[in-house]
């Protein structure tokens, strides 16, 4: 179609509905953080596209499309826009498919003289466009609004560091640990040293962790308990003692999802382990550690993809106790039998165990004497 | 309810008209259909068969439905789904046929149709009177092309066949013309055995369309309808130089047969035992009787061989909030370049339906 710059403008918008219904739905502050950096980013480019392109055939949509989308994930890494990635494609693709089918679809049979008008929409249209970019905008300064306080911590500040309100910790390094017991707190490019725990979350939901750096704790480095947290780009390094996990998640069932994406956990006990919860856990690395690399356990209902998991004793990744997991694209290497003769702990590299269904698809396993093995009913499905 | 819209003409251009008319919620009851041909696709469909057309030109959207989708494509099956992405989709003549006789079906054009040709249409208190019928308050003109073009010297030798009439080939065929006509006949004498020789003044344009796309549409429509009367009519004259689509479709059949000596473009005859001219229609409001009375008896300005027009088809000088006078087809071009083609026809009727229901 040949668009005008007005009709560009107005068909994003009002296409636009679909995943600002959705954002909206997710309650969630970076959904709509999210919906506008599209829209910001989508109205800048019509401008653009607008005096390069006169005339614009359907397949053009799929390049755009691609282009808008490397855009925003640039846009959101660089605005910290703390979307799941998943979540954010997810919200991405509905905005672009929406798209399509409201211009090549929709909005024809809505107004038959969309298409000779360039895409505008007539008075309903623009005031449908209106409403999307007060809403999206609008949103957006209530986020801004009523954002939570942060605190920027300068040097190095002795803890344990108790956080009971919605917060953005950020900066410097906090000496005994960190304890989360509020909803909506970020703590983002902090490192701890030492603590029981290097950080504690317990009874919140809405936590996000990011750039964190966790050395020296003296049991896990991350333990999150009837919570919800999002944890990207962590590293839990030089454990205190011989039983540090690094990262755990447990009972959290009735909390929403949590994620533990791009950290790398060496040398701890047990590298990312997860107890009747739900849990993506995903790019991460985990390195020789004494005990499991990954651990998805306890009736959880948990995904593994993407990982690296290297020198584990025993087992690299297991599910285990009734849970039911998807264990796709890891890679598994040199996972070490523990010198105990139990074949369950034999140097697996992917281990389904008790009652455990745990589904495969796309692993490497290199170097791991016991392989990919199922004990105790048991099974893998493809 | 007494009919209060009339559609003079019976072609593709007045089937598209009361689509969208009934799409808009007016009932057969209201509306007169004036014409020679019960069958709107009649005339249409015979110039089609005479120059062996298959295809359209025209793309998914070319249809004559209200709506611009679903499109021809998504009946035509994933093939053409995929095609249409990137415009290289030209719906079968056939199923374009088999839609537009579902459109007449459902639009009730045969409960709206009146046979017969229109010699007059005039304003009176109330709207217009069609041949003494009426008034109708809202009236469309779609009475398509004046007659077919035969260029001297063409004209009286017995040799000629227009293009556009029914004809085989003989053994060597001169065709006079180079537009999308004129490319059929070249690939259709080619395979009946012919040698062919091109007449034709210039190179033909290649272009996917009748107009560049951006002109389908307000992006480019805005700053058409902005020009000057002057300008407008050298767009047009530039616009109504011929041209057909590009493609190894076209041009691997005429590069074999150049090369085998079959083909040569001339600028006169030489030797032809028969003559088929693919020269189009006769060109302008004058040749139309119609259209050549309404001008004079009001007065209506004119530009060339056009009728001045409002951006959205109307005559101006005839029209109000209480009634319009609007032209479909080729008649329109003042209005909208590519008048002739589907997306003309839709052009205009949308524009003349938004009128209708606007004066309810």
């Amino acid at each position: 179609m040949s668009f005008t710059l007005r009709g560009r403008i107005q068909t994003r918008l009002a296409a636009a509905v679909p995943a600002l219904l959705v954002a909206i739905a997710l309650q969630r502050w970076w959904a709509i953080e999210l919906v506008a950096l599209m829209l910001a980013i989508g109205l800048a480019l019509d401008v653009v596209y607008d005096r390069a392109i006169s005339y614009q055939p359907a397949w053009l949509a799929l390049p755009l499309g691609a282009f808008e989308l490397a855009l925003v994930y640039g846009g959101m890494r660089l605005l910290g826009i703390a979307a799941p990635l998943s979540w954010a494609l997810g919200l991405f693709g509905i905005a672009w498919a929406s798209a399509q089918v409201a211009g090549h679809a929709a909005f024809p049979r809505l107004r038959l003289e969309y298409g000779e008008s360039g895409g505008e929409l007539g008075r309903a249209g623009a005031l449908t466009a209106v409403a999307v970019a007060a809403t999206v905008f609008g949103g957006l300064g209530a986020a801004y609004a009523t954002r939570p306080p942060t605190v920027h911590l300068h040097g190095t500040v002795q803890g344990p560091l108790v956080i009971t309100r919605s917060e953005v910790l950020t900066g410097g390094v906090v000496k005994g640990g960190i304890v989360v017991r509020a909803n909506h707190v970020t703590i983002r490019h902090v490192t701890v040293v030492g603590g029981e725990y290097g950080i504690d979350v317990e009874h919140a939901q809405h936590v996000t962790i990011d750039h964190v750096r966790v050395v020296r704790s003296q049991l896990d480095g991350i333990r999150a308990t009837d919570a919800g947290v999002m944890i990207h780009d962590c590293t839990v390094t030089s454990p205190a003692g011989p039983f540090v996990a690094g990262i755990l998640i447990s009972y959290s069932m009735g909390r929403p999802m949590s994620m533990v994406d791009g950290c790398t956990v060496s040398g701890t006990r047990e590298g990312i382990s997860t107890h009747s919860a739900a849990v993506d856990v995903m790019n991460n690395h985990v390195i020789g550690t004494s005990a499991r690399g990954i651990l998805l356990g306890e009736m959880s209902m948990d995904m593994a993809s993407h990982n690296t998991v290297e020198g584990a004793k025993g087992i690299g990744i297991i599910c285990m106790d009734h849970s039911m997991c998807r264990i796709e694209h890891n890679t598994v290497a040199a996972t070490q039998v523990d010198g105990t003769q139990d074949p369950t702990r034999g140097g697996v590299g992917i281990e389904a165990f008790f009652y455990a269904e745990a589904q495969l698809e796309h692993n490497t396993v290199i170097a791991s004497p016991g392989g990919m093995r199922a004990f105790d009913n048991s099974v893998f499905t493809p | 309810m007494a009919e209060r819209v009339a559609i003079v003409g019976s072609g593709l251009a007045a089937l598209a008209a009361q689509a969208t008319l009934r799409h808009a919620g007016v009932r057969p009851a209201e509306i007169a259909v004036f014409g020679t041909h019960e069958d709107p696709t009649e005339v249409w469909q015979g110039r089609a068969a005479a120059i062996r057309q298959e295809r359209m030109r025209s793309e998914s959207e070319g249809h004559l439905a209200a709506a611009a989708w679903p499109g021809l494509a998504l009946r035509d099956g994933p093939g053409a789904w995929l095609q249409t992405l990137a415009n290289r989709y030209h719906p079968p003549v056939r199923l374009f046929l088999r839609h537009a006789a579902r459109v007449r079906d459902a639009s009730g054009w045969d409960a709206s149709f009146r046979a017969g040709r229109v010699e007059r249409i005039a304003a009176v208190d109330g709207g217009f009177e069609v041949d003494g019928d009426g008034p109708f308050r809202h009236v469309l003109v779609a009475t398509g092309h004046p007659g077919l073009a035969l260029p001297d010297p063409y004209a009286s030798d017995p040799r000629t066949v227009h293009a556009y009439e029914p004809h085989d080939y003989g053994s060597k065929v001169a065709i006079v013309g180079a537009g999308m006509a004129a490319a059929h006949e070249w690939l259709n004498a080619l395979a009946a055995g012919s040698e062919v020789q091109s007449i034709r003044r210039r190179e033909p344009t290649r272009r996917p369309l009748n107009v560049p796309r951006p002109l389908l549409t307000k992006r480019g429509l805005e700053p058409y309808h902005r020009s000057t009367p002057e300008e407008h009519a050298a767009t047009l004259r530039t616009l109504s130089q011929p041209s057909y689509p590009p493609g190894d479709a076209w041009d691997a059949p005429l590069r074999a047969a150049e090369a085998e000596g079959r083909l040569r473009v001339d600028d006169r005859l030489n030797g032809a035992d028969q003559v088929i001219c693919a020269t189009g229609f006769r060109e302008g409001w004058a040749h139309d009787p119609l259209l050549a009375r309404l001008v004079a008896e009001h007065d209506l300005p004119t530009h060339d061989r056009w009728i001045v027009l409002a951006p959205d088809s109307t005559v101006a000088a005839l029209t109000d909030e209480t009634r319009t006078l609007a032209l479909a087809g080729v008649a329109a071009q003042w209005a909208f370049p590519a008048a002739d083609t589907i997306a003309g026809a839709k052009y205009a009727a949308r524009a003349f339906a938004r009128r209708v229901c606007r004066s309810r």
